[in-house]
């Protein structure tokens, strides 16, 4: 039984929360964040249309951790297995892209894998993108078709919940008596509904439909004035990077403790003044636009090249975060517009 | 539990060497042996302050013990500079390529060196000369600011002068005292005919600027960009290609290099700064 019905998402939540510390999304202003989820509270757990506000990677790579003890190494905490409900197509890339970093073969993150190895991912569909959604431009989709263990898609009178694992099915195993056979007709109302959601992705993101592959715009467009222009609006708050899902530099840091002394890990951001300073005064991105035109490298172009996939997700969240409203869409634009005048050039050039 | 990265093997500085005004070897001896290739980096923790990343100045050959040579250049450098024997450290290491000795094998090494770019070339020089019959020659070209800041000034202007296969020419930015070398910086003695090119490698290693002015120098000279061995310097904080500091255009400086052919990064821009 890979696919089952339910009526009701609170039996479900309520048995996955027997054994996991599960969190869901709550809705905070206008946007969703995570909590806790509290099987005697009353209040309904929200569908959440899109993805929370903050990024998933807080889950498995927390702003501020411990990364040694000195002199004596210790084992860390055991990670207690949990479950995240809610978590959208573009959350699922954002942890494929960053198990390709902390999970590789010759380094292997060890605070990261514990915590990846203890996550059990409950996705569901996007019912009405936001505006600044555009994951379709980056082969993205509304709804999830891989990398969760259980997925769950809202129809008339309930649920549909597929299994994605093993680990998903054996849940669907356990707790068979909470479900039931999915009807045809529901199954075609979820692709009815996914179908719509994707379309309705696409009009609003018509406007933003580029020319040619994004690495190929970026990387003939490192010497465009559009960096400079949009750097001057630029204020350097780091929001990009902070709420961005994928981006994952950090900064390590040694502190003093009262009888030992400890190594952390915390989030970095490759739009800080001096991120990549040496000592010796040396800083190749001494200005912002260096470093807007390096994130926008190292998301399409460098990690393409290293490990085959882009390092965005389309989620929207740098555009929703970003205070002076430096738009990576509209850049983006603006750089394809300046990248098709070039081919126009070189096409006249030679003739 | 996975090997964890981040933990430093617990070290202990045995001697201190003062070199320069602004110069200071440190004799370090982990507490388990640590093999690392020349032009490889560690990064070396003062418990409590901070980590930075150095590429030892010993052989590649000695594993009981490691010589880190430091320049007082920023905060966790000044506080390395006021430690005293005895002084608990964390290593952690090697990381990333180191010089590729075994291509150098029957050709000419034409090293160029400057200031505290002379630590990682003297792990280089000393595993060159372990088997120093295996190169055609060793020549070396280095510079300092004046001829008080030239480091490991025993060996350099004694016995290494004197090793058969190597030939050593010295230069300072500015005399004083009994200096009767050449005066001006490190391209001044450099000469086409240092080496014969089409059977040569060059090795570059020093601040910034020298590199830049040598890596032009040498290609005027007819040296191949693939013939340039670079020692790139940049922010290499967790050493194993993830925090991303270090990065230069496409590579992690800390786990692609921090040795680069020129060819590798030619195309990058501002990679002297």
């Amino acid at each position: 039984m890979e696919t089952v019905f339910i009526s009701k998402l609170k039996p479900f939540l309520d048995a996955v929360a027997e054994r996991l510390d599960l969190y869901v999304p709550k809705k905070s202003g206008q946007h969703y964040i995570y909590g806790r989820y509290d099987p005697s509270a009353e209040m309904l757990v929200e569908f959440n249309n899109i993805r929370t506000c903050a990024p998933i990677k807080e889950f498995l790579f927390p702003i501020q951790e411990l990364a040694a003890i000195f002199p004596e190494a210790v084992e860390p905490e055991e990670v207690k297995p949990f479950a995240i409900f809610g978590l959208k197509d573009c959350d699922l890339r954002s942890i494929e892209i960053l198990d390709k970093v902390f999970a590789d073969e010759e380094f292997r993150d060890p605070f990261y894998v514990a915590r990846r190895e203890n996550m059990f991912i409950i996705s569901s569909d996007c019912s009405d993108p936001g505006e600044s959604c555009f994951c379709n431009l980056l082969d993205g989709r509304p709804f999830a078709e891989s990398g969760f263990d259980l997925n769950v898609s809202r129809v008339r009178d309930g649920f549909i919940i597929e299994a994605g694992s093993d680990k998903g099915r054996d849940f669907i195993k356990k707790h068979s008596q909470l479900f039931v056979d999915v009807p045809e007709a529901l199954l075609a109302e979820r692709d009815k509904n996914r179908a719509r959601t994707q379309k309705q992705l696409e009009q609003n993101n018509a406007e933003l439909k580029l020319d040619a592959p994004i690495k190929e715009i970026v990387q003939n467009c490192q010497d465009s004035d559009v960096f400079d222009a949009e750097a001057e609006r630029c204020v350097e708050c780091q929001a990009c990077t902070m709420v961005c899902p994928t981006c994952h530099c950090f900064y390590l840091y040694d502190t003093v403790q009262k009888d030992y002394f400890a190594k952390m890990k915390m989030w970095d951001s490759c739009m800080r003044l001096s991120y990549a300073a040496v000592a010796g005064g040396a800083d190749p991105y001494r200005v912002p636009s260096d470093r807007i035109k390096h994130r926008l490298m190292h998301k399409f172009v460098y990690f393409l090249d290293r490990y085959g996939i882009d390092m965005c997700v389309g989620c929207g969240r740098c555009v929703d975060a970003d205070v002076s409203r430096l738009d990576i869409r509209m850049v983006l634009k603006k750089l394809s517009e300046e990248f098709k005048g070039k081919g126009k050039k070189k096409a006249k050039v030679a003739k | 539990m996975n090997e964890n990265p981040y933990q430093p093997l617990n070290s202990e500085i045995v001697d201190i060497i003062d070199e320069s005004p602004t110069i200071k070897s440190f004799v370090v001896v982990p507490e388990e042996k640590i093999k690392f290739e020349t032009g490889q980096f560690v990064e070396l923790t003062l418990p409590g302050e901070g980590e930075a990343p150095f590429t030892p100045s010993s052989s590649s050959t000695e594993t009981e013990k490691m010589e880190i040579t430091i320049m007082k250049v920023g905060r966790v450098t000044d506080l390395l500079h006021q430690c005293k024997k005895g002084q608990k450290v964390g290593i952690r290491g090697p990381y990333g390529n180191g010089y590729p000795i075994d291509d150098f094998v029957g050709k000419e090494v034409y090293i160029v060196g400057g200031g505290v770019g002379l630590a990682p070339i003297r792990s280089l020089f000393l595993t060159l000369v372990d088997r120093i019959s295996d190169f055609k020659s060793v020549v070396c070209r280095f510079g300092a600011r004046t001829p008080d800041d030239f480091i490991y000034k025993k060996t350099l202007f004694g016995s290494w002068q004197k090793i058969d296969g190597v030939d050593i020419k010295l230069t300072v930015d500015e005399a004083n005292g009994s200096w009767d070398g050449n005066v001006g910086v490190v391209t001044t003695i450099l000469a086409p005919d240092d080496v014969k090119i089409k059977n040569a490698v060059a090795v570059v290693c020093g601040p910034p600027v020298m590199m830049k002015f040598t890596t032009l120098k040498l290609l005027e000279f007819g040296f191949g960009t693939e013939n340039i061995y670079l020692s790139m310097e940049k922010n290499m904080s967790c050493g194993i290609g993830k925090c991303g500091h270090c990065m230069l255009g496409k590579y992690y400086v800390c786990k692609d290099g921090p040795v680069f052919t020129y060819d590798m990064v030619k195309d990058i821009p501002k990679i002297w700064d």
